[in-house]
């Protein structure tokens, strides 16, 4: 299965090298964003640490919505998705492939954000970034994987549009929770210690299993 | 006489308040090729995708060698192969990348691209992406890839639209060289083609069988 899923993982990022059509306009959304809240608050840098946390994990989630739209775009432009689907692969592979590439544009993206937000927010005395790096990452597996789940639930949908971002904001609450948490942490705020890394990656494991299991009946009628 | 490898029970298939396929019953003899031959809209794309399992019927059932064909295994599928109205294919990518994507999925490491791009006609455009290809161009890929793992059911519905002489050609030797070893459904307005192939017609009207 993991063969598989690599392959429609680099299929996704090859086209997406070659169309340019996700990662491009997530970056723009979460820098427009990222910098709007700056000038919102004036360029106050002192409206603390909490706001600045909470202001990231919201952009990042809003920006993730935006790339999940896009998840199997590819496929049903030509009807790839049925050749997928008759292929003597599992079909929990067409979801993890799908994930994988959601995993990879949301890194791409934090890499370029994060140093504007840390550069607009914090000129001196910002949060630990080990800690906040490694937030993101879980965050990135359980958005990726929640998402891509959606996303194949949304897909026959004519309302997609509107219901992907309907049934993926709820579920990925906790995760912003917990990352708000973990990213108070690493201001040095004693928020629990590793608790929240522990949630998010436990909720990784969760929806993962959750996804695994019914991948097979939600890619197809 | 060997078990059939499709059979359709009062097969019915209802999108929203339209009956696309009402209480379909057939059976599909191995090696047997099948021309579905009826008006647009009379249930023909309908049917090949309940028996590739790509469609859950809304009544009856749809079963491939006995298997429930929405659920048929990993092994099941190996042997399907399915072309419908739209190629299949990732329009960024080339032709020889589409039809390697194909290989690898179904375990066809050493198959030869090439020459299989030659067979359909597109050796020369093998590294072009497919986003430029003209309708015909896709039907010829959309071949190659629905053949490329020898399948034993064969569904193709309208494969002869946007073709060619020379791709009908190709589409009616690819159907001969299939016949009595393959199972092959073909969906097709050419009334002419089941006299042509030697094979069974079978009429759908308005979403039943004749």
């Amino acid at each position: 299965m993991i063969p598989a899923a690599l392959a429609i993982a680099r299929v996704k990022f090859v086209l997406e090298l070659r169309r340019r059509e996700v990662i491009f306009a997530m970056l723009l959304f979460i820098a427009a964003t990222i910098v709007i809240v700056h000038f919102a608050l004036s360029g106050d840098t002192g409206a603390g640490s909490r706001a600045a946390a909470g202001m990231l994990w919201a952009a990042v989630v809003f920006t993730a919505v935006l790339g999940l739209l896009r998840t199997f775009a590819a496929e049903q432009e030509e009807g790839a998705l049925d050749a997928l689907l008759l292929a003597p692969i599992d079909r929990a592979a067409i979801w993890i492939g799908a994930a994988l590439a959601q995993f990879g544009f949301l890194v791409v993206v934090e890499v370029v954000a994060v140093p504007v937000w840390w550069v607009l927010f914090f000129q001196a005395g910002g949060p630990s970034i080990g800690t906040v790096v490694v937030a993101l990452l879980l965050a990135n597996v359980g958005i990726a994987l929640v998402g891509t789940l959606a996303a194949a639930l949304a897909l026959g949908a004519r309302t997609r549009d509107v219901l992907l971002p309907v049934l993926v904001l709820p579920l990925v609450i906790p995760i912003v929770l917990a990352g708000v948490t973990a990213t108070y942490g690493a201001f040095g705020e004693e928020v629990g210690g590793f608790r929240p890394l522990g949630f998010l990656a436990l909720y990784d494991l969760v929806f993962a299993a959750l996804a695994w299991g019914t991948s097979e009946h939600l890619l197809g009628d | 006489m060997e078990p059939p490898v499709v059979t359709l029970t009062e097969c019915s298939k209802r999108f929203g308040d339209r009956l696309a396929l009402r209480k379909a019953t057939l059976t599909v003899a191995p090696g047997e090729t099948i021309v579905l031959l009826g008006p647009n809209g009379a249930g023909k794309s309908t049917l090949l995708r309940l028996v590739a399992g790509l469609l859950r019927p809304t009544a009856g059932s749809a079963r491939i060698a006995g298997v429930d064909a929405t659920s048929a295994p990993r092994s099941l599928r190996a042997g399907i192969a399915y072309a419908g109205h739209r190629s299949q294919l990732y329009r960024g990518l080339t032709a020889r990348e589409n039809l390697e994507l194909h290989a690898g999925l179904h375990g066809q490491r050493d198959l030869d691209v090439t020459a299989l791009l030659n067979h359909v006609g597109l050796g020369d455009r093998a590294d072009e992406y497919i986003d430029g290809f003209s309708r015909g161009m896709l039907q010829r890929l959309a071949l190659a890839r629905a053949t490329a793992h020898q399948p034993a059911l064969l569904l193709l519905d309208e494969p002869a639209s946007g073709l060619d002489a020379d791709g009908r050609l190709l589409l009616d030797a690819t159907l001969r060289a299939g016949l009595g070893t393959r199972t092959q459904l073909v969906a097709s307005h050419d009334d002419e083609l089941p006299a042509r192939l030697g094979a069974r017609a079978v009429h759908l009207s308005a979403g039943s069988l004749a």
